[in-house]
């Protein structure tokens, strides 16, 4: 994952992701016929409309167009599920201190800025959401996909390697004017 | 139908807040509500309260919620309660699971107040 996509300032934390396979599992075992550009455009629509799903019904607040031109990528808060089974991998989003206290003001109803620990809560709650909706939606595999314990990490000084060599999927959302990004690093079977 | 008494299971205290305020959006009037954060602390709530209905998260640390369901068959006080499994695993094999353990329904996460009220409501109807 480069720096470019992270929106870290330096190395001082590495998170090093490790997503093998722990049988033979890998994404290839279902989905091996797949062309490699139809396996990405499936899994991005799926994942975005995951992503759309959860913050309309969850946050109360839609998703809008990306616009990577004008908004900032500042990530001081990255949560991260894994994915084991038949889908291997790790999904990761990231949001602005902003944006991550507004869609936890938002799931619990609140004008009131929410405390550290409730904003760690509503972000791995929107990524144990989103990854369930994304799997869900992907009917050869959601049931023999599990999915880990979300994290959360807060700060800037890391970076992030996820162990995996397959597909990349990114996704990247306005929300209240802030943009928000997702990205699905698969393992290749 | 009576104001109701609910206990909320879920680790997450946002998720149970936002169980909370959908039963209150899909019409229902609570008179109480009890919360647990895993499974131990729902089945010591449940050996001193009585509840009209229980919604569980399934993923729950110390104990999980299948476990949960199975253990309150044993409760006094659970026996003919309603119990709603809401979680993200929503796979055929997870909710024919968790029927059989006891739950009387499923609603998946992320989940609007309208589909709350269209699960919750028969449920509720039907003890009478």
């Amino acid at each position: 994952m480069n720096s470019e996509h992270e929106g870290v300032s330096s190395n001082r934390v590495q998170l090093i992701i490790s997503a093998k396979s722990s049988g033979p599992g890998g994404f290839t075992s279902k989905l091996a016929g797949l062309p490699r550009e139809e396996m990405q455009q499936r899994f991005t629509l799926a994942l975005d409309s995951a992503a759309a799903e959860v913050f309309e019904m969850m946050v109360g607040t839609p998703l809008g167009p990306s616009d990577q031109a004008s908004l900032p990528r500042v990530a001081d808060y990255t949560a991260m599920i894994g994915l084991a089974g038949d889908l291997c991998g790790v999904l990761s989003f990231r949001w602005s201190n902003d944006s991550a206290t507004q869609i936890a003001g938002k799931m619990l109803g609140t004008d009131e800025i929410a405390s550290a620990e409730c904003v760690r809560d509503a972000l791995g709650e929107i990524c144990n959401m989103v990854a369930g909706s994304f799997k869900a939606q992907l009917s050869d595999v959601a049931e023999q996909c599990m999915l880990s314990v979300p994290m959360v990490v807060s700060g800037k000084d890391y970076q992030l390697y996820p162990l995996v060599d397959g597909l990349r999927i990114q996704v990247s959302r306005s929300f209240e004017g802030a943009l928000i990004w997702m990205t699905l690093d698969l393992h290749n079977g | 139908m009576n104001a109701l008494r609910v206990l909320i299971v879920d680790d997450s205290a946002v998720m149970r807040k936002i169980v909370d305020r959908s039963l209150r959006q899909a019409g229902l009037e609570i008179k109480e509500v009890f919360e647990a954060s895993n499974g131990v602390e729902a089945l010591a709530r449940m050996q001193q309260t009585k509840v009209d209905l229980i919604l569980s998260d399934i993923n729950m640390p110390t104990m999980d919620g299948l476990e949960l369901v199975r253990q309150l068959q044993a409760v006094e006080n659970a026996q003919g309660v309603p119990i709603v499994m809401v979680t993200t695993e929503a796979g055929e094999a997870h909710v024919v699971q968790a029927l059989s353990s006891g739950a009387r329904g499923y609603i998946r996460k992320p989940f609007s107040s309208d589909q709350i009220k269209e699960r919750i409501i028969p449920l509720l109807q039907g003890q009478k």
